[in-house]
């Protein structure tokens, strides 16, 4: 073994060693000093980000195409979570699916048992949902709505490097929990919202409570806003990065607020009204918040960032819309216990905090769906990274990902 | 525009393929009379479904320039056909359509409406999967949430659950 290392050493000479420097690429400057340069050349890199990668969100891989920092290109691949809800939905009975629906959005579950009920009460136009539930739907709808923004906001931030106002939000959204807590007895998977109306009266002083919510929230939003909002590093991170122009949005169907945030007005609630909206809105309750560009251009990361800092605000004000109109009553419609729901088909779209989620039922009168179709926003807004990807920096796919505030049980479903 | 509206606007315009239409019985009857509940829609011809999308994205009055969502239905395990289902929603109007459009199961193959609305890739995706139903001209015809060796159409209704996936019983 020395031999050979003695050997190898003799047999290099010094006309075989090359200086990492080049004569030609040196260059001499005016003032008569030498200056090297480099000419680099990079070749295609693949990077796999995911599936177990903290900006995912979840399990989901991102196949990153790029020549130095440059994406060149950039694939999708889900599945990782996929648990056949809509499979389940055609073997179980019609009140045993309302679980599975908490478990698509985990951060929005109130507002994915809304739209499963409404879309399973659309095939019973001779339901009568009771005016409290309606109203206990809207709030606990809200406040989750509020919840999953927040949620949003925080790891957007911790994304992009900014870790304080992620705990900043999670004591907010800690609180909402527990009201929950009180109300349904769960933190995450509510199943609160039934077919026909709601499970559970409100407890005593709850309403008291939210009301209270409100007024702390206010002054609250204004320590994110202050923090992260126009924090100059995070603005530096998101302005001008990922921006989608309003005709991109439409092509790929986005909805919710990566559609308000290229500057599309529509808003599902406002727009085409279910439950209470309509009347809310026409008493001024709420405002629909759109992206306007006002820290690069329109459609960018900050622009749909900041739109849903400014719906938690409008939260609020449809929550104390409702608590000033609500009145005592029943809670729950006539519904049996073992539900056969009329043949025919629906599809019923509300405004989730993503977007639209759409459920299709089609009923043959049984007591089991023949199909049960889920609409996630998180799946159709998803499909926009791949083309948003290419073309920017690696650095910035982390942005683009966290901007479209995916949820991974949503995509897979 | 209303339901009816809607359907004697695509007459009017001649929109190729519309079969017909399908509308749900009044709310105010009782539950017993016949007739289905929930929403109506148009039946279109599954060959001429990309020119009746074009119609439905490209006329001023109708304007429906986002697709909601595009999957399929297996109506019974006896049925001679599927069903894609496609929703439509109008940003300027502020209504929606549902189509359904028929296709034999022996047959499935079904022109890619992705050239209309890029939304529909990843909704075509699915359904290919999820029901065996080609799409023809769908840049991107991989499996997206199956494995890629997955065999057979999961949510067809003539599917038997795998016995075992790479020796794993799941029994």
């Amino acid at each position: 073994m020395t031999d050979t290392v003695g050997k190898s050493e003799v047999e290099q000479t010094p006309q075989d060693y090359k200086p990492s420097i080049r004569p030609e690429e040196q260059r001499t400057l005016p003032s008569g000093e030498k200056e090297f340069f480099f000419d680099v050349t990079t070749s295609d890199l693949e990077v796999n980000m995911g599936p177990q990668h903290p900006a995912t969100h979840g399990v989901m891989r991102v196949l990153i195409r790029c020549d130095g920092e440059l994406v060149t290109g950039a694939q999708a691949h889900l599945g990782y979570l996929h648990r056949c809800a809509e499979k389940i939905g055609e073997n179980v009975e019609w009140l045993q699916y309302l679980p599975y629906t908490d478990r698509y959005d985990y951060l929005a579950s109130m507002n994915n048992n809304l739209g499963y009920s409404l879309a399973v009460e659309a095939l019973m136009p001779e339901l009568e949902i009771p005016r409290r539930a309606t109203l206990l739907r809207t709030i606990c709808a809200e406040l989750n709505r509020i919840a999953s923004h927040l949620v949003a906001i925080g790891t957007y931030g911790l994304d992009i490097g900014a870790f304080t106002p992620f705990l900043y939000a999670f004591r907010e959204r800690e609180w909402i929990q527990a009201l929950f807590e009180k109300i349904c007895g769960a933190r995450l998977t509510y199943s609160y919202i039934r077919i026909g109306g709601v499970f559970n009266d409100a407890p005593p002083g709850w309403l008291q409570e939210v009301g209270h919510f409100c007024d702390v929230f206010e002054e609250k939003w204004k320590e994110y806003h202050d923090l992260l909002a126009v924090n100059h590093v995070f603005v530096m991170r998101t302005a001008n990065v990922g921006v989608i122009p309003k005709e991109m949005a439409i092509d790929f169907g986005l909805t919710g607020p990566m559609l308000r945030g290229s500057g599309v007005d529509f808003d599902l609630r406002r727009d085409m009204p279910y439950m209470a909206y309509g009347e809310a809105h026409e008493a001024g309750a709420f405002d629909v918040p759109l992206g306007e560009g006002k820290k690069g251009a329109l459609g960018d990361c900050w622009d749909r960032f900041y739109v849903r800092m400014l719906e938690m605000k409008e939260c609020i004000k449809l929550v104390r819309w409702c608590l000033e109109v609500i009145e005592d009553g029943p809670i729950i419609g006539d519904v049996p216990k073992v539900l056969k729901v009329p043949a025919g088909e629906a599809y019923v779209g509300i405004e989730n905090p993503r977007g639209e989620l759409g459920h299709y039922v089609h009923s043959d009168g049984g007591k089991v769906a023949v199909r049960c179709r889920v609409r996630g926003p998180s799946f159709v807004n998803l499909a926009v990274v791949e083309e948003l990807m290419p073309g920017s920096l690696l650095a910035d796919s982390v942005a683009i990902i966290g901007s479209t505030d995916i949820v991974i049980g949503e995509t897979d479903r | 525009m209303e339901f009816q509206a809607i359907h004697d606007r695509l007459k009017a315009q001649g929109a190729p393929g519309l079969l017909g239409f399908d509308e749900p019985r009044p709310a105010n009857k009782k539950e017993k009379d016949p007739g289905r509940a929930g929403m109506p829609f148009v039946t279109v011809d599954h060959t001429q479904l990309v020119e009746f999308l074009r119609v439905c994205r490209d006329d001023d009055k109708l304007a429906l320039d986002i697709l909601v969502d595009l999957t399929a239905s297996d109506p019974s395990a006896d049925s001679e056909e599927l069903w894609i289902l496609i929703q439509l929603l109008s940003l300027k109007h502020r209504h929606r359509l549902a189509i359904k459009a028929p296709l034999p199961k022996a047959a499935a193959t079904v022109a890619s409406a992705t050239a209309i609305y890029r939304a529909a890739q990843w909704h075509e995706r699915e359904c290919a999967e999820m029901y065996g139903i080609t799409f023809e001209g769908n840049p991107d015809p991989r499996h997206i949430l199956l494995p890629d060796d997955w065999e057979g159409y999961p949510l067809r209704k003539d599917y038997e659950f795998p016995r075992e996936y790479h020796g794993i019983s799941c029994e």
